[in-house]
């Protein structure tokens, strides 16, 4: 229960053992190159969406993937600026993402901490419960919840599309969040119960700060899942003014052809945003752990 | 049901208990305006709801056409607004099947015709057309192309294009090797093996999408078999037939000579049409919808447009008719049976169908359903040349994927691309298209679940009315007008 | 502090908003699936109850357990990868020069949506053009490969982008596991003399234990349920050899108007995710005892 694992552990240990300095340099330097090589892997889908969109359709197809176009088409760009509401669907994409990220990670944390660290009965039955919701396929749930949303009258509304990414990200970020929660050290609130705090103080000001880490990476899965879903928001969104930046792609597909350059183009805009959000969130990552582990 | 219903009632009611208890700052639920299928109806005031598949981004002119026909409409109907709600192709089937599941389709919608439409109109979901047929309107249909959204003597929805499949070749590589058009299989066969010989692929096929390999199996069924394909998906004849058999084996030879493009059978269609537009192909056979990239559009370079001519496809053995095709009617518009403002509606299709023939080829290189008088319209000769051959075709054969009910069509789209690959022999091929012909109609097939529709021919029934309308063109020849 | 820990007024409050959204937005649909699956239906007009028909004609459809087949060899692969994202992750979690950048980086594909993904696929395997092919023509090979379009190729050259895809979710998952083993227990290995693979074997995979085996139920509910690359990049092709359940069950419901069929393989896909993951739970239960509950 209290971490015993650890302290067998670290009894565990075994004699200092003896390392070549020169061997370990070559490994060192095998092990940079290998990285620096998925890295570089890792950047090129950036660089290739980035030239992909200045083609046009012809060379889209035609040029190999990384090769430059011949005449850069950033009337993609102005294409894809002009045509459609971009700067509405772009405010959507933002309002929608961030609503269901803040909502799905905060009613997570509730649950995992109820499940993990309070006593009660029900707790695994609770949690096999949300476990289930990982396992159904989207497709077979659209007609049932456009029947729901129809009748409780939220069809075309943007709070049908949160809380579906809410409900159906719960299970996956709750999945996520209780390794975590399992490792947290059960002195923490014991100190804290002695010390007379109330339940919801302990969870807001200690177990939710000391979970930083892990809720910037669910916060980063979420957000990208949200960001670049566009089944629900077909489905559930008929209007214009609530529709999200994956509309602006569809709006390049035709009938008998597409318009990939512009495509791309969309796809390209529609990356920076949640690139930056990336960055920033992925610090929190480093940063939550500092101060975890000053508690800890 | 009832209780069904209750239960999510009440649900939803403790659930709303919830979310404003927990005071989340999202704008307040409540009418949003512009949900499917709710015209205010009554009174002068009419909204009718319109759903679409051309985004303006992709279908720019499409787009602004039925934007100026939207303006037109509402300018002369004063009182009556439209909402356009538009979804890409994949989509759109997706939210059409969807949305009717809870009765609400838009008051106005597009449909593709024959097996798309017989669930919705078996369902009771689309609105007899018959009405606005009454006077000479039903006559301004290029033959066959209403009745291919008729079933059970009921038209459900009215075509806005039509298209036959030419194979397209690129001239210069054609002068390259010497080579002219083929008129039979001998010299089409000629041609593919003299650019196979030099290094050049003579056919571009995108078979991923298999509706593409199915036109080539079509054109060959119809020049080897005559009316076998349509009997056999009718039941009143039998995929066994000989000339079915060798069609399918004449598909097998072509692949065997190689020519066809490398990867077809996982290549999309896109993919291997960029392969023709880039001259690495020599023929690409496709839908006359596929002529803009060929004549008008600025994107494509001049040299190449120049350099596309077409030709009909190959008699075999002296079998068929050249001026026999491939091909029929893609979207229509439908009225909604559940619609509030169902009279409006239909007026709109009407007006739309109208306008949309006037401008449709002009302004976005669209063949409508309705008839063009090609000396009135200001054309590249390409398409002149095509709507000519329209006007000239004997017979059109619905694309088969098309006359098909939905269960059928999968498994045949799945046989072509086996056939194709060469993982089964055209014995096998024909009979297995004929099993699952036979069980159509059985309890577990593709959903001719009801109880009160003519279930046993339910396969046939519209299909008929194509064919049918095909072969009244082949007896009167040309501008075949006169059908019923 | 039991007393605190159990005040069933807070749990319920913490419990409710969560499981109110779960029961609405997701059993809700599931039960009706459910229900569906047991009528014909086609999604548009009425429904006819059949009882379990649909089911027994599911036990014969050849073409279900191929394609659920290929979703559990895609589970395999899957889990399989899942031990190379935990070596980069302990890689780039140690005192590694410049590995925050790192990082970054390799998390950088994850953000890249499924259409951006495909097409970036669809270039790389090409039969003539594609990166792949323009390769190993120039290395020699004469017939090179026809990735998507030789069916028994196709299921494998379609499981590379899938699980590259998947790469960051799971580098990202293990970073932050193991950024979280509390430093002291490293620090004090370290003094001991443990080397850099002691303290990652024997220190730092015991503790993450718990969420290796979260990502291995992920990885493989993830994998029985996939759907996005396979619907872009093969439609399930050629003659079914890339179908896997998701994508049969689409083709069912939406393009062959089966919706009553297709609920049922939905359903059944439910079924079966629920069948493995209760498996996975038994076999890595033991340990989960010594380490947490």
């Amino acid at each position: 229960m209290d971490q015993t694992g650890n302290r067998e552990n670290r009894a565990n240990r075994e004699s200092p053992p003896t390392e070549n300095p020169l061997l370990q340099k070559i490994a060192k330097g095998i092990l940079y190159i290998f990285l620096i090589a998925v890295a570089i892997i890792q950047v090129l889908p950036l660089y290739w969406l980035f030239l992909f969109s200045l083609k046009s359709n012809q060379e889209v197809f035609n040029l190999p993937p990384l090769a430059l176009p011949q005449d850069p088409q950033w009337e993609n760009y102005a294409r894809v600026w002009t045509q459609g509401n971009i700067g509405q669907y772009f405010f959507n994409s933002v309002f929608i993402t961030a609503s269901a990220v803040i909502l799905t990670v905060l009613f997570a944390s509730l649950v995992t901490f109820a499940i993990t660290r309070m006593r009660w009965k029900l707790n695994k039955l609770v949690l096999g419960l949300f476990m289930v919701g990982l396992m159904i396929p989207v497709h077979s749930t659209l007609i049932p919840l456009f029947n729901f949303f129809l009748n409780i009258n939220l069809m075309d509304h943007p709070l049908a599309i949160i809380l579906t990414y809410t409900a159906f990200n719960l299970p996956i970020t709750i999945m996520i969040l209780l390794g975590f929660y399992y490792t947290l050290p059960r002195e923490i609130e014991e100190a804290a119960i002695m010390d007379g705090c109330s339940v919801h103080r302990m969870f807001f000001r200690i177990i939710f700060p000391m979970t930083a880490p892990v809720v910037a990476t669910t916060a980063i899965i979420n957000m990208i899942y949200n960001w670049n879903e566009f089944v629900f928001v077909n489905t559930f969104i008929s209007s214009d003014r609530f529709k999200t930046l994956t509309v602006g792609i569809q709006n390049f597909i035709g009938q008998y052809s597409t318009d990939w350059g512009a495509i791309g183009a969309t796809l390209m805009i529609s990356i920076l945003p949640i690139l930056i959000a990336f960055i920033l969130l992925s610090n929190s990552i480093v940063e939550g752990i500092t101060s975890g582990s000053v508690k800890g | 049901m009832n209780k069904k219903r209750l239960s999510l009632l009440t649900l939803s009611t403790l659930f709303f208990i919830v979310l404003s208890a927990c005071g989340q700052a999202d704008p307040a639920p409540g009418d949003t305006g512009g949900g499917a299928g709710d015209g205010t109806g009554g009174g002068e005031e009419a909204v009718i709801d319109f759903m679409h598949l051309w985004p303006a981004g992709s279908s720019p002119d499409h787009h602004r056409i039925v934007s100026e026909i939207i303006a037109e409409f509402e300018d002369a109907n004063p009182g009556i607004t439209v909402n356009m709600d538009v979804l890409e192709n994949e989509q759109y089937k997706n939210q059409l099947q969807i949305i009717s599941s809870s009765n609400q389709l838009p008051d106005v919608g597009m449909t593709w015709p024959a097996g798309f439409m017989q669930p919705y109109v078996r369902g009771n979901r689309f609105a007899s057309l018959e009405d606005i047929l009454e006077d000479d309107f039903r006559e301004s249909f290029v033959a066959g192309t209403r009745e291919a959204y008729e079933i059970d003597g009921t038209t459900y929805a009215l075509p806005l294009e039509l298209n036959i499949a030419p194979v397209f070749y690129n001239q210069a590589i054609f002068e390259e090797y010497g080579l002219e058009a083929p008129e039979t299989q001998e010299e089409f066969l000629n041609v593919i093996d003299t650019l196979v010989d030099n290094g050049v692929t003579p056919i571009a096929l995108g078979n991923r999408d298999r509706w593409t390999g199915s036109m080539w199996y079509m054109y060959y069924a119809d020049r080897l078999g005559g009316n076998a394909l349509t009997e056999a998906i009718e039941r009143s004849g039998t995929f066994e037939d000989p000339g079915l058999i060798a069609a399918a084996d004449e598909i097998t030879n072509l692949v065997e000579r190689d020519a066809f493009i490398r990867g077809f059978n996982g290549l999309s269609d896109q993919e291997a049409k960029s392969e023709f537009m880039n001259g690495n192909a020599a023929m690409y056979l496709i839908g006359s919808w596929d002529l803009p990239n060929y004549t008008t559009n600025e994107d494509v370079p001049q040299e190449f447009r120049d350099n596309i001519g077409f030709f009909k496809f190959p008699t075999v053995d002296g079998q068929g008719s050249i001026d026999s095709w491939v091909g029929g009617p893609g979207v229509g518009l439908f009225v909604s049976e559940a619609s509030d403002v169902k009279e409006e509606a239909k007026e709109f299709v009407r007006f739309f169908v109208e306008r949309w023939g006037d401008q449709a080829v002009e302004d976005a290189g669209v063949i409508p359903g309705t008839q063009v008088n090609t000396a009135e319209v200001d054309l590249p000769d390409l398409f002149i040349e095509v709507l000519d051959e329209l006007n000239n075709a004997t017979d059109i054969t619905l694309f088969a994927d098309v006359q098909m009910s939905a269960g059928v069509a999968e498994t045949h789209l799945t046989l072509i691309q086996r056939l194709f690959g060469l993982e089964v022999s055209p014995e096998d091929f024909a009979r297995e298209h004929e099993e699952a012909l036979q069980e159509e109609g059985g309890p577990q097939a593709d959903g001719d679940a009801e109880e009160s529709a003519p279930d046993e021919e339910e396969g046939a029934t519209d299909e008929e009315e194509v064919e049918e309308s095909t072969q009244d063109e082949e007896e009167v020849d040309e501008d075949a007008e006169s059908e019923e | 502090m039991d007393k605190v820990m159990s005040d069933k007024k807070v749990i319920i409050l913490y419990i409710l908003p969560a499981f109110l959204l779960l029961i609405v937005l997701v059993y809700v649909p599931i039960v009706l699936t459910g229900y569906y699956g047991l009528t014909r239906w086609d999604g548009i007009g009425e429904r006819e109850f059949i009882g379990l028909a649909n089911y027994t004609r599911l036990m014969s459809d050849g073409m279900f357990w191929r394609s659920a087949y290929h979703s559990f060899l895609l589970a395999v692969f899957s889990l399989l990868s899942l031990i190379g994202y935990l070596i980069i992750s302990m890689v780039l979690a140690g005192k590694i020069k410049g590995a925050d950048l790192f990082r970054k980086i390799y998390l950088i594909p994850m953000l890249l949506s499924s259409v951006a993904i495909a097409q970036l696929w669809m270039r790389i395997y090409h039969p003539t053009n594609g990166v792949l092919n323009r390769f190993l023509t120039s290395i020699g090979v004469d017939n090179p490969p026809l990735w998507l379009a030789d069916t028994n190729i196709v299921l494998f050259a379609i499981f590379i982008p899938i699980i590259w895809q998947y790469a960051g979710f799971y580098i990202l998952i293990y970073y932050a596991a193991l950024k979280n083993v509390p430093n002291e227990l490293v620090e004090a290995a370290k003094i001991d003399g443990a080397t850099p693979w002691q303290i990652g074997y024997k220190i730092k995979l015991p503790l993450i234990s718990g969420v290796i085996k979260v990502t291995i139920v992920l990885a493989v509910v993830g994998s029985l349920k996939y759907f996005d690359l396979i619907y872009v990049m093969t439609d399930g092709g050629p003659n079914g050899a890339s179908e896997v359940m998701a994508s049969y069950m689409y083709k069912q419901a939406f393009r062959t108007y089966n919706f009553g069929y297709g609920s049922a393989v939905g359903f059944f896909l439910l079924v079966l995710s629920l069948v493995v993951t209760w498996l996975i739970r038994k076999a890595t239960t033991s340990k989960e005892d010594e380490v947490q509950y």
